[in-house]
């Protein structure tokens, strides 16, 4: 026991001290540290002394049986409580009715009808014409659709685009309002950053909890949870295009006499147009995330074969969704993106206001003929005939690599051998540790190193976070969570940095990589899993590798921006001085890119945190089963207390990770 | 103080507001203060403050005063130059001109009528039909084509498409910018961006023209290019112009009245010439040392009385005549000049004469360098 708990406090201790406490004198001079290194000096012998630190029962509260008691009074009332009846029924009525309208419309369309639309729209959004953009984006569509269609997948990817434009038109509309308020008034801006930036961090289940305890499992919840994860971006990007318009461009537009509405509509509106149409990405993309995940709450679509065969481990089965899921994805980032790059082209060149309209038409008609077509053909459906199963290989690959890559190869071991060990040296010990470790001298290391790095805020949020865990009774499959999450953090880092510090000085490698990058962040979470059963059959590493690769690229790609956005001269004045490479890293590079490193650590937080429920579907265990079970059950003093406990391991980690002075600069 | 302040501001409009109509001053300034900082109305006529330095105020006040009590006229059809450094205040000033910054205190006058009195809609109508404004940084929209960037003010002013089109169209010819109608902004050199930004400016056919440092951001080939198409404008239309520059020998050829600025107050106003030869103060003098005199300067006020026959003989030149182009009489016939005005000789000049102010020892400007000297 007393070796994993010597090992433990200088792990934790590693984020919060910069600099390793070297001699007596340096450490004085670091008053912040000598209390941290007393505070873990305490933690090891207390841990040492007393073998177990679980949290007190006596200091717990029983918080379940008034959230039973709640959900079964919102079971009993769903039907009958005027608040439902004349307000939130009416949401989800609206909701689950539009979602059907949509979805009868791309029925009605037919696959032909369907696949041409997507393309046309594709093309227009492209720039239209003969453009090589245009043509590629059509192309994307075209595939995307085509796949889709050859995969089987034509039904349930309906679904899931059907729910995805009315979340998306809700979303965007009421993340431009709230836009507009934020970029036009200081007051709206003061008051909603800090909802945006609480929203940001918040993992995506945590939205789904409270909507299914209001309206139940079903599309109603996954709507209303997708627009409010998904509003965040563009509201933020509205206000940011707003505010960062051409003060130039606007001070010519006063002192010319328009007014305020003028204003607005001629300046700053279309000056915000590339910001607002990123914003729309984004919200797309995340819409995209969300609707999939809430297929645990029986939202439908694409999501629910993967959730399906994940529960059985059939590779062969969740394949084609997850490939369905990716090209949507895929489609939808090019086509907004394409969409965005318009605007920065020069040689676009102005279209006059007739040939837009004619482009329009054009578009129109061609979705008209193509669905006139279809049902001249009879064929509505995507043809049973034309659908290439490939669960039956796919499950056969999967076998091959479970019979001859798990174990057993000279040297590298194998696929199972890696997660035994992971789980057996690693995980293990880091989980023993944890709960070993008395709490109040958890408590206290915590509170140190979130005084180390930030302020007397931070050391009490962290303090009351652990004690929000405590208090419910989650203390010990909380530890076993955060023994995962830590090691997943790790790793990320250890690897995101390698990754990040080769890509920002070897050019090739930054250009091998980006298009990479780009791909797997435009991936729903859910997706990661696939490969990860095929690999590792599920389990507690099969759920870290997920989230390591969840969080990977937005650690290197901040990392070597980081790094390539440094002063150049700076640089240079290294290199004339005869710097080595190492010495050029050690002692430019990296100090002066350590704003973004930080960062990158603190985003690799909450994308780690945010993966740890859906790794609880392929064996993490601990608080992502219990938030599974409780979505899916229905069991919401389960899921509820567990979601919980997520978020304070998710608030105790941002604070410990992110220095006051980077908290400050990305507020700005 | 304040009392007399208010007293005098009251004739003033009084006054202006008598002599308007198309005769009077453009733009009749009194007193204008424009003070940044905590409770900025303290400060504007304060005898407490009235000594203190930039600095001093504030360290003491911890206000700016970026306009610090400033008077002056704009006469109609002039070209009336503000020169400073940067900080100097000229750009607050030209701004507060049409209140897009409001001034602290004191009364500006357009065509006799307060600026200050004015309510909000009265002041779009000011903006929108008296005067435009040409800016440094030119504040194009970058989603518009070029013919749509000049046609914008005329849409503000609510002109349908068509019409403003072809108004807009006439005055990217006026600017030379045919055959670029359909650019963008991102698509053009940086002088064509600013002749997209003058030709917004005078498509709104304003009284009055505001530059603000408009050629800083060019290369000097360039700038002198825009010099002299401002200069063509101003002689093709005679449109009364207010130009803010940090730069002298653009405000020498430019300016019909060139004000200098320094910490927010005036230092001198006065013709090119006058600023060349009769420096208001070691401040300016120090300004204007390197400026080629014989450029600026006038035989007029190099000529000296005529001896004998010398009223009589030598070549005839007008007394506007710069002392550049006197010399090159003077060289070629190798004789005196004969400053005539009318029928009547003014003076003659001669080598010396021209000599002496090309060495910058005519008249008052050497001697008070010399007290400078003295006294140090």
């Amino acid at each position: 026991m007393s070796a994993p708990t010597l090992e433990r406090p200088a792990k934790t201790a590693a984020p919060g001290a910069p600099q390793p406490p070297g001699t007596l004198a340096r450490l004085a001079a670091h008053p912040k540290a000598v209390l941290l290194v007393l505070a873990a000096l305490v933690a090891v012998v207390s841990a040492a002394v007393a073998g177990s630190g679980e949290w007190p029962a006596d200091l717990t509260v029983d918080v379940r049986t008034p959230l039973t008691d709640f959900n079964e009074w919102l079971v009993d009332n769903r039907t009958t409580h005027p608040l439902f009846l004349y307000f939130l029924l009416h949401i989800s009525n609206t909701a689950e009715s539009a979602v059907d309208g949509v979805f009868s419309g791309l029925e009605s369309l037919g696959f032909l009808g369907v696949t041409v639309a997507a393309v046309l729209i594709a093309w227009y959004a492209g720039g239209a014409g003969l453009r090589k953009r245009a043509l590629v984006t059509a192309g994307t569509a075209l595939g995307t659709f085509g796949l889709i269609g050859l995969l089987g997948m034509w039904e349930p990817a309906m679904d899931t685009l059907s729910l995805m434009v009315v979340c998306v038109a809700v979303a965007a509309l009421v993340g431009v309002l709230l836009g507009l308020l934020a970029g036009l008034s200081d007051r709206a801006e003061r008051m909603l950053r800090p909802v945006f930036d609480t929203m940001q961090v918040l993992p995506a289940f945590s939205y789904l909890l409270p909507f299914v305890l209001i309206f139940g499992i079903g599309v109603p919840s996954a709507f209303v949870a997708t627009v409010i994860y998904a509003v965040p971006p563009m509201a933020r990007l509205t206000a940011l295009g707003l505010r960062g318009a051409d003060p130039a461009a606007l001070e010519a537009s006063a002192s010319l006499g328009a007014n305020a509405w003028q204003r607005l509509w001629t300046a700053r509106l279309p000056l915000a147009r590339k910001q607002m149409l990123l914003g729309l990405n984004q919200t797309i993309m995340m819409s995209l995330s969300m609707v999939v995940l809430a297929t645990i709450i029986g939202a439908g679509g694409l999501g629910e074969p993967i959730y399906k065969a994940l529960a059985v481990v059939d590779v062969g089965l969740a394949l084609p969704p997850g490939v369905a899921i990716v090209l949507l994805a895929i489609w939808l980032d090019r086509t907004t993106a394409a969409a965005g790059e318009r605007l920065d082209d020069p040689d676009e060149g102005v279209r006059s206001a007739r040939t837009a309209w004619i482009l329009r038409a054009v578009v129109v008609a061609g979705v008209a003929a193509a669905t006139a077509v279809g049902s001249a053909l009879g064929k509505q459906e995507w043809p049973e005939s034309w659908v290439v199963s490939i669960a039956d290989p796919v499950n056969d690959v999967t076998g091959w690599i479970e019979r001859e890559l798990s174990a057993g190869i000279p040297l590298l071991g194998g696929t199972q051998t890696w997660a035994d060990g992971f789980a057996e040296y690693v995980l293990n010990p880091l989980r023993s540790a944890l709960v070993g470790t008395p709490w109040w001298a958890l408590l206290l290391v915590a509170g140190m190193i979130a005084y180390a790095v930030g302020r007397l805020r931070a050391a009490l949020t962290v303090v009351l976070a652990l004690g929000v865990i405590g208090a419910m009774g989650l203390w010990t499959r909380s530890m076993d969570t955060l023994s995962q999450v830590i090691a997943a953090l790790a790793l990320t880092l250890l690897i995101g940095f390698a990754i990040g510090v080769l890509a920002a000085r070897v050019g090739w490698v930054e250009r091998v990589i980006r298009p990479v990058l780009d791909t797997l962040q435009t991936m729903p979470q859910f997706v990661y899993l696939i490969p990860m059963i095929a690999l590792f059959s599920g389990g507690r590493f099969a759920g870290v590798a997920a989230s390591v690769l969840y969080a990977l690229p937005a650690v290197i790609r901040i990392t070597t921006q980081g790094i390539r956005q440094i002063d150049p001269s700076a640089l240079e004045a290294a290199r004339s001085l005869g710097a080595s490479t190492g010495q050029q890293l050690r002692q430019v590079q990296l100090p002066l890119a350590r704003p973004a490193l930080l960062l990158a650590v603190n985003q690799g937080v909450v994308l780690v945190l945010s993966m740890v429920v859906i790794a609880g579907m392929i064996g993490g265990g601990a608080l992502g089963v219990d938030v599974v079970k409780g979505l899916t059950k229905g069991d919401l003093a389960l899921g509820l207390t567990a979601g919980i406990a997520i978020v304070c391991l998710g608030v105790l980690l941002d604070r410990i990770t992110q220095p006051a002075a980077v908290r400050e600069r990305t507020a700005r | 103080m304040t009392g007399t302040d208010t007293a005098k501001t009251a004739t003033n409009t009084a006054e202006a507001a008598t002599g308007a109509g198309r005769t009077g001053p453009v733009f009749a300034v009194r007193d204008l203060w424009k003070v940044f900082g905590p409770r900025a109305q303290r400060i504007p006529g304060n005898p407490e403050y009235a000594g203190l330095s930039a600095g001093e105020l504030r360290e003491r006040t911890g206000c700016t005063a970026a306009v610090r009590d400033v008077s002056f006229e704009v006469k109609r059809g002039e070209v009336f130059v503000v020169m400073g450094l940067s900080g100097s205040g000229k750009s607050t000033l030209v701004r507060t001109l049409t209140r897009l910054i409001e001034p602290t205190s004191g009364s500006i006058a357009i065509d006799g009528e307060d600026v200050l009195a004015m309510d909000k809609n009265r002041l779009r109508e000011l903006r929108r039909h008296q005067t435009a404004m040409v800016f440094q940084n030119f504040g194009l929209l970058p989603h518009r084509t070029v013919l749509d960037n000049v046609a914008y003010g005329l849409e503000i002013q609510g002109m349908g498409k068509a019409e403003r089109r072809a108004k807009a169209m006439e005055v990217v010819a006026k600017v030379g910018l045919e055959g670029l109608e359909q650019r963008r902004p991102v698509q053009l050199s940086g002088g064509q961006q600013q002749r997209v930004g003058l030709a917004r400016a005078l498509a709104v056919d304003p009284e009055v023209l505001l530059f603000d440092e408009p050629f800083s951001a060019l290369d000097p080939l360039i700038r002198r290019d825009m010099q002299e198409e401002v200069i063509r404008l101003h002689r093709e239309e005679g449109r009364t112009m207010v130009f803010i520059t940090h730069d002298l020998s653009e405000a020498l050829r430019l300016g019909d009245r060139i004000m200098l600025m320094r910490d927010g107050g005036i230092v001198q106003l006065g013709t090119p010439e006058e600023i060349v030869a009769n420096p208001a103060d070691d401040y300016v003098r120090d300004f204007v040392r390197d400026v080629a005199r014989e450029q600026v300067i006038s035989v007029r006020r190099a000529m000296r009385q005529a001896d004998g026959d010398e009223a009589t003989t030598g070549a005839a030149i007008a007394p506007d005549t710069l002392v550049v182009d006197a010399i090159e009489a003077v060289a070629r016939t190798g004789a005196h000049c004969r400053v005539v005005e009318g029928n009547r000789t003014l003076g003659v000049v001669d080598e010396s004469q021209l000599l002496a102010v090309v060495a910058g020892l005519d008249g008052d400007a050497g001697e008070p360098r010399g007290k400078a000297v003295a006294a140090v």
